[in-house]
């Protein structure tokens, strides 16, 4: 009877049991199955992002400036390596690995998780990467994986158009991320966006269109298989086409940084620091737009080094500066073309003639022309000829500063311009408004004097401006069109039809004195007649200008320091614009030589250089890529040689 | 006259057969079916390494099963200490030739098969408890003195296994053996004096650090799993996500994503029940749990029915063994119960759990076929009755 209780009591108590593991099974299965279904997709399931090609940059006849190359990388996958310091060294043989690499792998060895691949080199050649995967058996844990990264095949020649791209900061990704799956684009390994440049301002444009796809993991992480989202593909970003002629770029860049004096025996020759812009001056399309010297775009890309880095920074040369937007110079005698306008619209006649002896007496002190024993009596276009200081001193007392300011204004300076490329300077057109402004917390300082008006006439004093407002001042009085530079000629889906240009508000005639005078600078033994083309279809008309940047300078006899003999910060800049065909103009230039010393020395000859690979080529006459229609060019198909660092890392597989 | 002739000798093989309570073969048999379905599963729709090997295992179990119902329940009466001491033994011989896995010594080699002392001991202390107090007058069952002999029994096992160190196993062992004293009419009053002193014992083993740290953290960890989801209660949130997304219906047989993708250890053995819930839902896993509660109320019904106390005794303790192993093992894998490495009996692969479950559910059948026999004392008589 006992032993019955005891078995019945036992049986119904693992029954009991069986009821409570029954009801925990209704709480998992039935009652919460939706929360454990989540969590075990959760579990399994994530997505991916996969990561847009960069869309390219031409230039305007297809010939790649920013493109993407295949890039060779090695990584490792630490769990399953056993000896990882040995596995380096194995690789190292292959591939060499300084002991610092080898050190910043371990220590991410250590940071991530231990299927998660950490890259132990990259950009290899495609020797060096079949010798990896061929070794691959090998090496445990070791794998190799073809990337993209962004290339820049003319390295320094073209780096201030395209910019370059850089692994996005944090506040960019503030900046930028706005919606989830761009932030998590963004902060993709190796994921670059545009720092500086069009790669900057177009950097939406470029970057394209994350894809994602759904990956199924397993419990440590590793991807069991991959299910590609058809609707969701990555798209790469859009194709931009530059008005910049790469050729002639190339060309302006190797011109720019001839030395400008030949150097002694045995010396190395002084590096120049210059900046050229040639405009079409129908379309605004900037050709070319180089400053030297310029920095390797690649190197931002792949990470700087820090010591590439300081000496760039440090470079008095201001390899960093876009100087063709950025810099900011008196623009000199280049001025008087300005003044001259001003004065005709002032009423006064091309006819109007003043004597130079060489120096006037004004205010309590003498302004001394350039040329010491004055020019004798000169017209308006002998003036611009002779390029004399004089009759613009003389012109100056009959023209207000404002009427002067107001044509500069008209013809471009002072102006930023709507080129999608950041760090233009504004430069400075001078009159009594903005030297109320500009000395707005000093008012004893606010009036203006008429002396100050006398420099302004001549291209110094307050006024400044950059290489691209004088190309844009000499293309508006070539043409007397408002012709505004642009260098986007075309997007993805085609060309961007040219602009209609309006004309500037003034009496052609006006110009006509200012325009023989450019011609007669060059062609009828003016003060660039070195500077000449010879070409009858494309006569050259320019002007020289040579700013001062120190005061005068004395040595112990009194007499005066030659401006080349001077300490180089010291000297001059030198200044030359100009445009081309001289009667049916089509071309524009400004060259800007800093410390060149000389307008018609420095300047005037490399403008000229340039000018003759611009005519002789006249790319505005050729047939342009259209990225909708017109197949790229292909990098070894080019006609002309690329610089010989400008060769293709690695080959194709 | 042989004392160790079969049965079917006197009554035909016909007759013999009709003897076998064919409803415990049947049920016994959809488990192990279940047991090959799933592992079959585990290994990705593989017969290897797990669902042959478990079918041949079975075949060769139900065998035994077969040859012990045939074997006289006196004859098992005889041999239940010889059987103790053995086990007793082969549990003595794993410190010293035994095998480590897992971090714990479980396992001895003996000609080419492998071993799990543990297993064998828990009938062989259910046969020599019921064998104790088949022989002692139920008036001293609760009398102190005769309760040195039977905790003894239990205690040298259960501490041969704790120091394996397998502390799921022990339990078990321990439960069993204290189930047998109880169904054996041990009064009350003892009970809940030892209780008391088996908590304190308890306590005392925590205070003296004989518990490996991991055994501490498998036990508290089931209490709240997520709050360490990588560590030790990981397995633990991966099982129960793992019940839970199967759903009423289930994620479908070979289709549970949780187990291919290796969220879950020990998918063949301790967490079988984890895939098949995955897969087969609600449905499935309260069906396997029906199949469990009819074997167990088989075995009751046997136990109820047999009239030696011997027999009653160790069927029934086999019934509870065998159903507090599906209680700690399902409740573990959902989180009830601590994770103490306890299989599912016949559908987990091992196979010295396989074997020595079909031996006990022998002797359960030889209790079966003996029912009516109440003293078991000689063979003749015995004989002589059914005939």
């Amino acid at each position: 009877m006992v032993f019955s209780r005891r078995a019945a009591l036992f049986s119904g108590g693992s029954m009991l049991l069986f009821g409570g593991i029954g009801y925990r099974l209704w709480q998992l299965q039935v009652r919460d199955h939706d929360d454990y279904q989540v969590r075990a997709d959760n579990n399994r399931f994530n997505q991916r992002v996969i990561v847009p090609l960069r869309g390219e940059i031409y230039d305007r006849f297809g010939v790649p400036l920013a493109t993407n190359r295949q890039n060779f990388r090695v990584l490792l996958v630490a769990e399953e390596v056993k000896d990882i310091a040995g596995t380096l060294a194995e690789v190292s043989k292959i591939v060499e690995l300084t002991p610092q690499e080898q050190e910043r792998v371990l220590l991410e060895v250590r940071r991530k998780r231990a299927f998660t691949p950490i890259e132990v080199a990259d950009n290899l050649s495609w020797e060096d990467f079949a010798r990896i995967n061929f070794e691959g058996p090998k090496l445990r844990g070791i794998h190799t994986e073809v990337g993209y990264t962004r290339d820049y095949p003319f390295k320094d020649k073209a780096a201030f158009v395209v910019g370059y791209v850089g692994s996005p900061s944090d506040s960019d990704i503030d900046a930028i991320g706005d919606d989830e799956k761009t932030e998590r684009l963004l902060r993709q390994p190796g994921f670059r966006i545009g720092k500086a440049g069009l790669e900057r301002s177009y950097d939406e444009e470029l970057r394209g269109k994350p894809g994602s796809t759904i990956v199924q993991v397993n419990a440590h992480g590793r991807v069991i298989e991959e299910y590609p989202n058809e609707s969701d593909k990555s798209i790469q970003g859009g194709t931009l086409g530059l008005t910049i002629d790469a050729e002639l770029q190339m060309a302006a860049m190797e011109v720019l940084a001839r030395p400008i004096i030949e150097p002694a025996e045995g010396e190395e020759p002084e590096q120049v620091s210059a900046s050229a812009v040639v405009m079409d001056v129908e379309t605004g399309d900037i050709i070319v737009m180089a400053s030297t010297p310029a920095y390797d775009p690649n190197e931002f890309n792949v990470g700087i080094r820090q010591s590439v880095w300081a000496s760039l920074n440090n470079d008095p040369l201001k390899p960093l500066i876009n100087k063709p937007l950025a810099g900011n110079y008196p623009p000199g005698s280049t001025f008087k073309l300005l003044t001259a306008i001003a004065a005709q619209e002032a009423g006064i006649k091309p006819s109007h003639r003043v004597h130079c002896s060489g120096r006037i007496w004004y205010g309590n002190r003498f302004f001394n022309c350039w040329k010491r024993g004055g020019h004798g009596t000169l017209d308006m276009k002998g003036s611009i000829k002779h390029s004399c200081d004089v009759y613009y001193w003389d012109l100056a007392q009959r023209v207000d500063i404002d009427k002067i300011a107001e044509v500069a204004h008209r013809f471009g300076l002072g102006e930023i311009y709507d080129l999608d490329i950041g760090t233009q300077s504004k430069g400075v057109v001078p009159s009594r408004e903005w030297k109320k402004n500009y000395f707005a917390s000093t008012p004893e300082r606010q009036t203006w004097f008429p002396g100050e008006t006398l420099s302004v006439a001549i291209g110094q004093g307050y006024v400044t401006a950059t290489p691209l407002q004088l190309a844009v001042m000499t293309a508006r009085i070539a043409t007397g069109k408002q012709v505004q530079p642009r260098l986007i000629r075309a997007h993805a889906d085609g060309v961007v039809p040219p602009p209609v240009i309006p004309d500037i508000e003034i009496k052609l005639e006006d110009l006509d004195a200012v325009r023989d005078g450019m011609n007669a600078v060059t062609n009828e033994w003016g003060t660039a007649a070195r500077s000449r083309l010879e070409d009858p279809d494309w006569q050259m008309a320019g002007k020289t200008g040579t700013s001062q940047v120190a005061s005068l300078q004395y040595d112990a006899r009194g007499n005066r320091v030659k401006n080349e003999d001077m300490p180089r910060h010291l000297r001059d800049h030198a200044l030359f614009v100009a445009f081309a065909p001289y009667e049916n103009p089509k071309y524009a230039i400004s060259v800007v030589v800093e410390h060149g010393s000389s307008g018609s020395g420095a300047a005037g000859p490399k403008a000229r250089d340039i000018m003759k690979a611009v005519t002789a080529k006249n790319p505005s006459a050729l047939p342009a890529f259209n990225p909708a229609t017109d197949e790229p060019v292909k990098m070894a198909s080019l006609a002309y040689e690329l610089p010989a660092s400008a060769k293709p890392v690695g080959g194709a597989p | 006259m042989n004392t160790l002739v079969l049965p079917d000798r006197r009554g035909g093989l016909r007759k013999n057969l009709a003897a076998v309570n064919w409803w415990l073969v049947i049920f016994l048999s959809l488990l192990a079916a279940t047991g090959v379905a799933t592992l079959y599963s585990v290994a990705d729709g593989s017969w290897t390494p797990w669902a042959l090997n478990h079918i041949m295992r079975y075949a060769l179990g139900l065998m035994i099963l077969m040859i012990a119902a045939f074997i006289p329940l006196r004859f098992w009466l005889s041999m239940s200490y010889p059987a103790y001491f053995f086990s007793l033994g082969l549990l003595a011989l794993v410190p010293v030739i035994g095998e480590i896995n897992m971090g714990a010594q479980r396992w001895i080699v003996i000609g080419g098969f492998q071993l799990q002392p543990s297993e064998i001991m828990k009938v062989a202390l259910v046969m020599a408890l019921a064998r104790y107090y088949h022989g002692l007058d139920f008036k001293r069952v609760s009398n102190p003195i005769y309760l040195v002999i039977p905790l003894a029994m239990i205690s040298l096992p259960v501490a041969l296994v704790f120091l394996q160190p397998d502390l799921g196993t022990a339990i078990l062992l321990g439960l069993s053996g204290i189930v047998v004293i109880l169904l054996a009419g041990l009064s009350w009053r003892i009970v809940v004096v030892g209780a008391i002193l088996g908590l304190m014992g308890v306590v005392t083993v925590i205070q003296l650090d004989l518990i490996k740290p991991y055994q501490i953290e498998r036990i508290t960890s089931f209490t709240n799993p997520e709050a360490d989801p990588l560590g030790a209660g990981y397995h633990l949130a991966q099982s129960k996500i793992a019940i839970g997304s199967g759903g009423v219906t289930g994620k479908g047989y070979m289709n549970g994503t949780q187990s291919q993708l290796d969220f879950l250890p020990e998918m063949h053995t301790d967490f079988i029940f984890t895939i098949f819930g995955e897969e087969f839902g609600f449905f499935g896993t309260i069906a396997l749990l029906g199949l469990y509660l009819v074997v167990f109320l088989i075995g009751t019904n046997i136990a109820m029915k047999a009239k030696s106390h011997y027999g009653r005794l160790v069927t029934m303790g086999i019934c509870i063994t065998f159903i507090s192993y599906v209680l700690i093992n399902t409740g573990m894998v959902m989180g009830l119960a601590p994770v103490v490495g306890v299989p599912l009996p016949l559908v987990s692969y091992g196979g010295t759990v396989m074997l020595t479950m079909m031996a006990a559910f022998g002797l359960v059948m030889s209790t079966w076929i003996n029912r009516d026999q109440d003293t078991l004392r000689t063979s003749m008589s015995y004989y002589g009755r059914i005939n």
